[in-house]
């Protein structure tokens, strides 16, 4: 038995799908082209400025930021990342046979896991980003 | 899992040495920082010990490949990392050393730098032993994304960030094309085991949608060896580098581009084609338009440059064309002579070798305009005037290095030219074999301007501020690849012998793929069962 | 024995580069005289009652997953350009004596490695090994002209390394496609020499063009025949005079002696058809060079293009297919080793004296060095081909051959063996004819060159008075107005090889005969094809040489 494959599905049934794709396609691009084309056009200097929910915008948008607020934002996404990986390992863990090989090869990965985290934390540290001051 | 594991321990090496070495860069005490090259060629060495004893494993339509691969990796990769130190952070020591500034971890590199090429090397072995799209997909970008890094960090200069903001930004193009033929072929084979796909083409034949796959991967792929036409990004990324990066991305992302190249190719194997032993056409005429587009241009735009840096990375390119030659050719009947998977193989290893000791001199010679500022490399081809008299050993080895890539008999470039002419004869490329014999003609005019300015030049009046490279190991690394260029050249019939059976390609029959598909069609089956909860 | 050969000149250029710079030419000089001892204790050695099979033998494996070897064997022609080598090496030691001033080292060790790989490319009997040596000559000759050569030597060393580089290598692809054949049929790869050769004669003729097509480009460079000579001209005259004496004695024949080694005995059959488009190629070099030779002002030039002229004789005369052509042509390479070798000897002395080359600033030179206008006159006479000087003999070889490889009259006699001296190949008296004016055109501007130099009134260069007898431009050595015993001494040996070759060619052409019938009984037994001959029960050709067994 060979898996299906896309090559043994005749193509001819995605006739429909690539209609409604077309159709899609061509409706945006004939929207914004008409606009374009029969919009009327109003410029004005209120009207090029940036919008600010409502208030006055201040100074421009382009700041320099602290690099510290990158690193903290790439540790928050290493420990967010950690726990999306850890909620399912520890939903499915209780399931395994206990003393079976497979329990103790689940728990190695984890560990070898958290062990990869636990070194980004200690370069975290030791680079300075928990410095607050 | 664990018969993947036991072919997997040089990796592991690999990551618990960078994750030492990550640590230990950031130390304020200078000797642990000083610490880090030594534990990287640790791992590296290792890494090469182990990963050339292990069982052999990976592919099993290669199955000889990965031991020889990890070998020639930890060999290069230790003679790279010798050519490296030093690479970051030589100012910022020299003041924290002369009591000007305290140690700030925000400003240093050097644990970063070497994690980067741990982590790379790390990805090139696991290239080597993939035997699964989504594998070699991880393997392949594990293998990239440290060297933008590394080419952003290399030096202090805006030309590198730029360099490596054009890296990344192609690199990332390549990866997206690859990907996509990958989907594909999943899509036209339905699996991503590579093996499991080869049975299926040898028990189904090739569909349209799987060709597409084929042909987009190699493109994509392309970018990783430097192949027209995703080649633009290699003169200004290798001479916005250091030379010492240049170095390596002129060896590692090349050489794990090839290896994907090969487990891919094998997947449909070299079973096409009116003589029923080339490759499937498609994907041959492909392989063939952009081989050969790849040496001439690679060789015509080298004689226009006055930067070795940029002479250097369009002969990188020249050379993944003569490359891509034994790729089309393929196995043969399995003898060296013939066997253009060796052929390529055998090639990777001169090629690397050669490689280094020319980008090694670029590292080595640098314009000393005092103490405040990194030095710069001496990337202009008037640098090396006269050097064989003013520097015999600098000389000597960018005369070596350049005859040697030029091909010219008795060097090792020669040895490693002839399996490319005789498995592409054999495969009855002659067209190609002549194309591949007047680019190495071609390459000859360049080459030749190298030697002449080091070997018959007189020095140049202006490079008086040039000198040697304090560093020590960088200079061992150049001696070390052109001794290794003569020692290799006395002993090229046991690597060959070695190349040989790591050429071996263990293709199906129609039955056995049969067979195997029928087996592996009832285990996925009872896979795809859910898991009592 | 071979290897000693070529370890000789090796050791002694590393003694080279560990001595003292003085020592250097003594070293050289001492280096050279031994590989000759060496290369006449091998001339005894070898017995030439067998001279057309391979001795001297020696095996050694390289690289076994490649097939690849280090076999050397010579037969008598390898043997006799071995000898020229050998020859060379001290009188090219001996020419740079005063004129090399600078980086001895360099030169000498250089001028040694030459030697060795030269030795190499006649010794080798596999074809990776003999391709090796081959390509290693570019890079001594390119570093001594490139180091040691005349203003524009930089271009002129670059142009002669890509020329040769690029055909070789195309000839490279050539043979291993030769290898290819072998390996399919056999099922393993070699690259012995013999053996491909024997695979090589039963390709057909579609496969036996393209692989001819391919050696030829690649040994064509190097003789160098017509659309592709451009090379020479500028490398002679550019090249330190041992350079340019031992890129006209050696190098040159290197072309000629692939063809006669790989072209000749590989593809026969591809040769038998394409014979006359290489004879007319070579017909419009030995024209076209001498018409050259005609408007030169500068001697070495005219000498360097008269060297293309007279190449083309020799290819003409490999072309004949016959037995007279190409022991001619054979007895040309070495003919022409002796004699150009020694004209360019004398124009360097004449350079070292004046500076100058262009016959426009000299004249009646035989006042004031009469020594060095009597060799130029017998030189000069031996490469016009004087009868009784070593020109004559070979060059009426040539033509000779070509004139009698008529297959028309052949055939319009019936067979070949009916009409004496007439042998079947592609060519014939027109051909003959047509070189023949090269013959007239080379006398004309020869004379023309030692008329204008050696005699006639007396002009020497502007402000050569000021420095006379001495020159302080370069060296610190003065040379006395006339030829030093050492530069006698040089050329002597050379003459006598003239005189003697001219005279009493017999011993050599025997050596070489052996060799010789080996290849033209390839193309005899084309002859005794059916088609060709109705009859059929005729016996061998009466000048059919008696044939020895490889």
């Amino acid at each position: 038995m060979t898996p299906t494959t896309l090559a043994n599905v005749d193509l001819v049934s995605y006739l429909p799908l690539g209609l409604i794709i077309t159709m899609a396609v061509g409706f945006a691009v004939a929207n914004v082209v008409l606009t374009l084309i029969i919009g009327p056009k109003r410029e004005g200097k209120t009207k090029g400025i940036a919008y600010e929910s409502g208030m006055n915008p201040v100074g421009t948008a382009r700041k320099r930021f602290n690099v510290r607020f990158y690193l903290i934002a790439m540790v928050f996404l290493v420990f967010d990342v950690e726990v999306v990986f850890l909620y399912p390992w520890a939903a499915t863990f209780p399931n395994i046979a206990p003393g079976s090989p497979d329990g103790l090869m689940w728990l190695i990965r984890i560990l070898f896991f958290l062990f990869t985290t636990v070194i980004a934390y200690i370069y975290g540290y030791r680079k300075g980003v928990f410095k607050f001051d | 899992m664990s018969e993947k594991l036991a072919i997997l321990w040089p990796e592991i090496i690999l990551f618990l040495g960078t994750c030492v070495v990550m640590i230990l860069g950031l130390s304020p005490r200078i000797e642990a920082r000083k610490a880090c090259a030594a534990v990287a060629a640790i791992a590296i060495v290792l890494a090469g010990i182990v990963g050339s004893l292990a069982p052999s494993g990976g592919s099993a339509l290669l199955p000889e490949l990965m031991n020889y691969s990890k070998g020639l990796i930890a060999i290069i990769g230790l003679l790279l990392l010798l050519l490296a130190t030093g690479t970051v952070d030589r100012a910022e020591e020299r003041a924290i050393a002369a009591g000007q500034r305290t140690f700030d971890p925000l400003r240093a590199t050097r644990g970063e730098f070497y994690a980067f090429f741990l982590f790379s090397l790390t990805g090139l072995m696991l290239c080597a032993s993939a035997d699964d799209l989504i594998w070699l997909f991880l393997a392949l970008e594990l293998t990239s994304l440290p060297t933008y890094v590394m080419v952003a960090i290399s030096t202090r200069g805006t030309r590198s960030q730029e360099a490596g903001v054009k890296y990344f930004f192609l690199g990332a193009l390549g990866a997206a094309i690859f990907l996509y033929g990958f989907a594909l072929l999943y899509g036209g084979t339905g699996t991503t085991n590579l093996t499991e796909m080869h049975a299926y083409f040898a028990a189904n034949g090739l569909n349209p949608i799987a060709t597409a796959g084929l042909v987009i991967s190699i493109v994509g792929i392309g970018f990783k060896i430097a192949a027209v036409p995703m080649h633009f990004y290699t003169a200004d990324v290798y001479q916005g580098a250091a030379a010492s990066v240049s170095a390596f991305l002129a060896f590692v992302p090349k050489t794990a581009g090839f290896l994907a190249i090969l487990a891919i190719v094998a997947a449909p194997g070299w079973a096409y084609g009116t003589s029923g032993e080339s490759l499937p056409p498609e994907l041959r005429v492909t392989l063939w338009v952009i081989a050969a587009l790849t040496m001439t241009v690679g060789n015509t735009l080298a004689l226009m440059q006055t930067s070795i840096k940029r002479i250097l990375a369009y002969s990188s390119i020249a050379h993944t064309g003569y490359m891509l030659v034994g790729v089309i050719a393929g196995p043969g009947d399995g003898s060296f002579t013939q066997n253009g998977v060796a052929a390529v193989l055998f090639y990777l290893l001169t090629y690397g070798v050669l490689n280094l000791g020319a980008f090694a001199i670029v590292a080595c010679l640098e314009h000393d305009r005092g103490d405040t500022t990194e030095p710069d490399e001496a990337d202009h081809i008037d640098d090396l005037k006269g050097l064989c008299r003013t520097k015999p050993v600098m000389g000597w080895v960018i005369v070596i290095s350049s005859l040697g890539l030029l091909g010219l008999p008795p060097l090792l470039g020669f040895f490693g030219k002839v399996p490319l002419f005789t498995s592409g004869i054999a495969a009855g490329e002659i067209a190609l074999v002549l194309v591949l014999a007047i680019n190495s003609a071609i390459a000859a005019f360049y080459y030749l301007r190298l030697v002449n300015a080091a070997l018959l030049s007189d020095p140049d009046p202006k490079g008086e501020t040039l000198r040697e490279t304090p560093l020590p190991l960088r200079r061992v690394a150049a001696v070390v690849a052109t001794g290794g260029v003569i020692v290799l050249t006395i002993a090229a019939g046991g690597l060959m012998t070695a190349a040989e059976q790591a050429g071996t390609y263990a293709p199906m029959t129609h039955d056995e793929a049969e067979r195997y598909l029928e087996a592996a069609g009832r285990a996925s089956q009872a896979a795809e069962l859910p898991e009592a909860p | 024995m071979l290897y000693l050969l070529m370890a000789v000149p090796l050791l002694f250029a590393a003694v080279i580069a560990t001595r003292p710079p003085e020592h250097a030419r003594w070293i050289a000089l001492v280096g050279s005289f031994v590989a000759l001892g060496v290369t006449l204790f091998a001339m005894l050695q070898f017995s030439y009652a067998f001279g057309g099979s391979t001795q001297l033998e020696a095996h050694t494996p390289w690289i076994p997953a490649l097939g690849v070897t280090l076999d050397v064997g010579v037969d008598s022609v390898s043997l006799l350009l071995i000898a020229l080598t050998a020859l060379l090496g001290p009188i090219c030691v001996l020419a740079s004596w005063t004129a090399i001033t600078w980086q001895q080292r360099t030169y000498y060790a250089w001028l040694l490695i030459l030697q060795t790989a030269m030795v190499g490319v006649f010794a080798a009997r596999d074809l990776i090994f003999f391709y090796v040596c081959f390509e290693f000559t570019l890079i001594p000759m390119y570093v001594l002209i490139s180091l040691f050569g005349s203003t524009n030597r930089k271009k002129a060393a670059t142009k002669f390394f890509l020329y040769t580089f690029t055909g070789s290598i195309v000839a490279l692809a050539g043979l291993i496609y030769v290898a290819w054949w072998h390996a399919r049929g056999a099922g393993e790869w070699t690259f012995a020499i013999a053996t491909l050769g024997e695979t090589a004669r039963q390709m057909p003729l579609s496969v036996q063009m393209p692989v001819m097509i391919a050696m030829l480009l690649g040994f064509a460079v190097k003789v160098p025949l017509f659309p592709v000579h451009t090379w020479l001209p500028l490398a002679h005259t550019e090249a330190p005079t041992a350079g340019s004496v031992i890129l006209a004695g050696v190098l040159l024949k290197l072309g000629t002696y692939g063809i006669y080694r790989f072209v000749l005995p590989f593809v026969p059959e591809a040769v038998a058809v394409a014979a006359p488009t290489i004879a007319v190629l070579s017909i419009i070099g030995i024209v076209y060079a001498g018409l050259i030779c005609w408007v030169q002002t500068d001697v070495k030039k005219l000498v360097a293009y008269s060297s293309v002229s007279h190449l083309g004789f020799c290819v003409i005369g490999l072309f004949a297919l016959n037995h007279v052509g190409i022991s001619g042509s054979v007895m040309y390479m070495i003919n022409h080793g002796l004699s150009t070798g020694a004209l360019f000897l004398l124009i360097g002395m004449a350079y070292e004296r004046y500076h100058t080359r262009s016959m426009k600033e000299l004249g009646g030179l035989a006042a004031k060095m009469p020594v060095w206008a009597t060799f130029m006159v017998f030189f000069a006479m031996a490469s016009v081909a004087l009868p009784g000087l070593n020109g004559f003999v070979s060059e009426f070889m040539c033509m000779m051959g070509v004139f009698q490889a008529d297959d028309a009259w052949a055939a319009a006699a019936g067979s070949a063996a009916q009409v004496p001296g007439s042998t079947p190949g592609p060519l014939g008296p027109w051909f003959a004819l047509a070189a023949g004016t090269g013959v007239i055109i080379g006398a004309m501007y020869v004379l023309y060159m030692v008329g204008k130099v050696c005699f006639g009134p007396l002009v020497e260069p502007a402000g050569h008075d000021q420095h006379a007898h001495g020159d302080g431009h370069e060296g610190d050595h003065h040379l006395p107005a006339d030829l030093t015993p050492r530069e006698i001494w040089t050329l002597l040996p050379l003459a006598a090889g003239c005189l003697v070759l001219g005279l009493y060619p017999s011993p050599v052409l025997d050596t070489i005969e052996p060799s010789v019938s080996n290849i033209v009984s390839l193309y005899d037994d084309r002859v005794e094809l059916p088609a060709m001959m109705p009859t059929g029960d005729t016996d061998a050709p009466a000048d059919r040489p008696a044939e020895v067994m490889p």
